[in-house]
């Protein structure tokens, strides 16, 4: 075990039981650790339920190598929650005197077929990093994560073959002391299925999941209507 | 005519709160009524993702909260004002607290606009979209983040116009009321 490399997964998905955010941090966790690295996750919504196991999760990342934070893109950028503790990191951190060297890496994933809806929550955790002091790793741009829906990526095979790839390649690249390399990024947002396909299943699976709580009828209501 | 303002701003954030009674005032002077919502004082629960807005009570969050009465003042409204300390280039997590909510105000499915896809809208009309952020100094690379996020946001919001703009600190009062002018101006509220 190389104890003095430790490797920290933030997932930012609320979603239960499972997520793609968690599938994609997992499948990149594994490989770090088949390279020795000490490997944990946290899921951030569970670690908000009171001042302790929020100073707890804080305490946590101070002492990561490196920091992945794997997350589902929420209206153009982050979840709130993801925010927030990223706000109390950068305020702890500028409170700190001396801190050790961390490295950040971001995953994202979007609904939408298109992987560069992410790039703007790219932006904002590389800008994240630069405020409180993390070396910045990349950030791993995913469209059409509904496809993988939380599933485990070793169990998925040739569908999610550039998504795996880009994640070999990265494990290596941080075990490496490198940042994801532009081939990574690339692979990760190659689609998974064509626009077309993913919108047009998507349509369907809408209207299936509606029909299950019975408002089938109702997925065009207008609520709020003046 | 109706204005939203969502203010994202931490408590004794005086820049921030200065920049609200702006608005605020600027956009009364024209005969607009204002609804202003201080996002930290209220109770909202962070989006879950569930999409239960969509397929379990479509268009309305299955979170019972102070959040289901921003969206129906939000769809309601004629220009919506996002106001926020820009954070890491973003959205204040108060602010992004409200707007995680937002979703229920558009549909699950899918259309395709200037070559992209994104969800179609619910309602038949939706509001102006007005990004105000608060920097500390001159940082540009934040601002473009901030305003490159806004217009992100008026496409899937479908707002009709957009404008982001960022007020810094230190500025005086009649500086930060000709940017709010300005930014009144671009999106159609103000001449």
């Amino acid at each position: 075990m190389n104890s003095d490399k430790r490797f920290l997964l933030l997932v930012g998905s609320a979603k239960r039981p499972r997520s793609t955010s968690e599938s994609l941090g997992t499948y990149l966790l594994e490989r770090l650790r088949e390279r020795g690295f000490e490997a944990d996750t946290l899921l951030i919504h569970r670690s908000f339920g009171s001042d302790e196991l929020r100073e707890a999760l804080l305490e946590v990342i101070d002492q990561a190598d490196i920091l992945v934070l794997a997350f589902p893109l929420y209206v153009d950028s982050l979840p709130s929650l993801l925010v927030r503790i990223m706000e109390l990191m950068a305020a702890r951190r500028r409170e700190r005197k001396e801190s050790k060297k961390q490295r950040l890496l971001a995953i994202v994933n979007c609904g939408f077929p298109e992987a560069h809806h992410n790039d703007t929550a790219i932006a904002i955790c590389r800008r994240f990093a630069k405020e409180a002091g993390f070396e910045w790793a990349g950030g791993l741009a995913l469209g059409g994560g509904e496809f993988i829906n939380g599933r485990p990526l070793s169990e998925m095979g040739k569908k999610v073959r550039n998504v795996t790839r880009s994640l070999d390649l990265t494990a290596e690249a941080l075990a490496q002391s490198k940042a994801a390399s532009p081939e990574a990024m690339v692979l990760m947002a190659k689609p998974l299925v064509p626009g077309w396909m993913y919108t047009r299943i998507g349509g369907f699976m809408w209207k299936r999941r509606a029909k299950k709580h019975g408002v089938k009828k109702r997925l065009y209501d207008r609520p709020y209507q003046r | 005519m109706k204005a939203v303002v969502l203010n994202g701003g931490v408590e004794g954030d005086d820049v921030l709160d200065t920049v609200d009674r702006v608005i605020a005032d600027e956009l009364a002077s024209v005969g607009w009524e204002v609804h202003p919502f201080i996002l930290r004082n209220m109770e909202i629960h962070h989006c879950v993702g569930c999409f239960g807005c969509w397929i379990q009570t479509p268009g309305v969050c299955i979170i019972d909260d102070a959040a289901r009465d921003i969206a129906g003042e939000v769809i309601e409204s004629d220009l919506a004002v996002f106001l926020t300390p820009v954070t890491f280039g973003g959205y204040s997590s108060e602010l992004k607290k409200a707007v995680d909510r937002l979703i229920c105000l558009v549909s699950p499915f899918f259309v395709k606009i200037a070559g992209e896809i994104h969800h179609r809208p619910r309602y038949e009309q939706y509001p102006r979209l007005m990004g105000v952020g608060v920097l500390p100094g001159i940082d540009q690379e934040s601002e473009r983040i901030f305003t490159t996020l806004v217009g992100r946001n008026a496409i899937n919001l479908h707002s009709p116009a957009h404008v982001a703009g960022v007020v810094l600190g230190g500025q005086s009062l009649d500086k930060i009321r000709e940017n709010i002018q300005a930014l009144l101006a671009a999106v159609g509220v103000k001449q």
